[in-house]
């Protein structure tokens, strides 16, 4: 009984410790929603590694950082609207819009309302409905916010332990949807050299986040287990991917959709689980290719690296 | 440049298989092909996939690199010879032979080269048995069998009953074609062509 209440609160404590870093970065973001923001700061002000970050606040918040702060700027703008005599133009640019049309279209889209109809009735709520409760207010800091709850309650992850793995490795920097050329030139180099075979794992790390990063500057490691007898050559490198604890979630289907795997694992799954996040890259292990497979039947292991229990 | 070649979809007809036993024509096929006896996951087993694997790999990548008609690496097929009931034999006596279909223009000069960067990478020496042969498998019965590798008995019975009734019989090794992965696929949903060459009975 005791090992069990023990169990339990420590994984309250673990939601509450991501709770309190990520609400640290929304006081931030509420407080300079007229300032670009970088990345690598909000995820400094998480302790987190920027690699981490988007998915851990995408999966907790259920939304992404970058239509977090889309949203504020809107409900911000709709509360201006509402109580302030402030022009709509000077509106639309102080939440970021470069024109009055593109303001319009998406204010539209998100209070089914122009922004001149809006401002003529009162009782228009000013917030757009979302799971996490933290919306803009007018000089006022976010107190806390619910953290989504795991849509699949039988999300299927299990905890590895794994041993270094030394890997022969392309760098891709451009759109992650290209990736696939990379690959193509990468496996071609090593089939010819003799280096894949039937206990090839093929391995991807992603570095950025493509909804911060732009897309041409975006990184990816394409990366295939080889032996002790391979040396880096040209643009094909070495490096090892560290060993140790691994949540492991296996993603069904086309790889568009890994993002929100991601943020699954380690959103919704980490800060309930009683273990915290170790500052290495997570990578995904792919099971079967689109060579030969359709988009629906891909499978990808997803594994997040875990600090020691 | 042309399209990447994939003889699955090219030969369809041959690969399209129901989960009831049907009638398939098929033609010459080259493969990449090594035998050997043991168990099934056994060492030599493992040794001769990762042999199979490293020669199409390598071959297929050797011809793109050198901007040659790229196609797809087939899936692992395998005869298997138990010169009678299955069950009777102990499995580490099971011989067999593992398969992976490769285009018509591979040629031996392309295997050659292809064991020789696999030797210099310290492979094993399985590869030197790797051989590149024509099976010519003519009428055969095929069936889609869904489940464990364990009871394929139950399916090739079905594939039995369907000759009898059709006034056919076996005259060739079994053979199978893995479509899924047993790594990653749970038994319960592994898919495997049975394909089982027929004659018409005496």
């Amino acid at each position: 009984m005791r090992i069990c209440k023990m169990h339990v609160s420590a994984k309250q404590t673990t939601l509450r410790f991501y709770k309190e870093r990520l609400l640290r970065v929304l006081v931030h973001i509420q407080e300079h929603l007229d300032e670009p923001l970088a990345l690598e700061e909000l995820a400094r002000l998480a302790c987190l590694a920027p690699y981490h970050f988007h998915h851990v606040f995408t999966g907790m918040l259920g939304e992404s950082l970058a239509s977090h702060v889309r949203r504020l700027r809107l409900e911000r703008a709709a509360t201006r609207l509402k109580f302030t005599e402030m022009p709509v133009v000077e509106i639309a640019f102080e939440a970021a819009y470069e024109t009055h049309e593109a303001f319009s279209r998406a204010f539209r889209k998100a209070f089914g309302l122009s922004p001149a109809q809006f401002r003529k009735r009162n009782r228009t709520s000013a917030r757009i409905q979302i799971p996490s409760g933290i919306h803009y207010q007018h000089r006022k800091r976010p107190g806390s916010f619910r953290a989504a709850q795991p849509e699949d309650k039988s999300m299927n992850v299990t905890i590895k332990h794994l041993k270094p793995m030394r890997v022969a490795f392309m760098r891709h920097v451009g759109p992650y949807n290209e990736v696939g050329k990379t690959w193509e030139c990468f496996t071609m180099y090593l089939g010819k050299e003799g280096l894949l075979g039937s206990g090839s794992q093929f391995i991807g790390i992603s570095h950025d986040d493509p909804a911060v990063t732009p897309p041409d500057k975006t990184r990816y490691d394409a990366c295939v287990t080889v032996d002790g007898m391979f040396r880096a050559a040209g643009e094909i490198g070495v490096q090892v991917i560290p060993g140790g604890d691994y949540a492991m979630l296996t993603h069904f289907g086309p790889y568009e959709k890994l993002s929100e795997s991601y943020a699954k694992l380690l959103g919704q799954w980490l800060p309930r689980s009683g273990r915290r996040l170790r500052a290495t890259p997570c990578f995904e292990i792919y099971l079967n290719t689109p060579e030969n497979t359709a988009p629906e039947d891909l499978l990808t292991d997803i594994h997040a690296p875990l600090e020691a229990k | 440049m042309t399209a990447k070649l994939d003889l699955y979809k090219l030969h369809k007809a041959e690969y399209v298989t129901p989960k009831k036993p049907a009638l398939v024509r098929t033609k010459p096929a080259q493969y990449l092909a090594i035998g050997g006896d043991g168990a099934p996951g056994g060492t030599r087993f493992s040794a001769c996939i990762g042999a199979l694997y490293g020669a199409a790999f390598t071959i297929k990548m050797t011809r793109k690199f050198a901007g040659k008609q790229d196609y797809t690496v087939c899936k692992l097929e395998g005869q298997w010879f138990f010169g009678g009931d299955p069950a009777a034999v102990p499995k580490d006596q099971w011989k067999w032979k593992l398969l992976i279909r490769t285009p018509e223009f591979i040629a031996r000069k392309d295997l050659a080269a292809a064991v020789e960067t696999l030797l210099k990478r310290g492979k094993s020496p399985e590869m030197e048995e790797v051989a590149l042969e024509t099976i010519d498998e003519g009428v055969c019965i095929q069936m889609l069998h869904v489940g464990p590798y364990e009871r394929e008995h139950e399916t090739v019975a079905l594939m039995r009953s369907f000759a009898e009734a059709n006034g056919l019989q076996f005259s060739g090794p079994h053979h199978e074609i893995y479509l899924s992965d047993p790594r990653r696929v749970p038994p319960e949903r592994l898919k495997t062509i049975i394909r089982l060459p027929a004659t018409k009975q005496d």
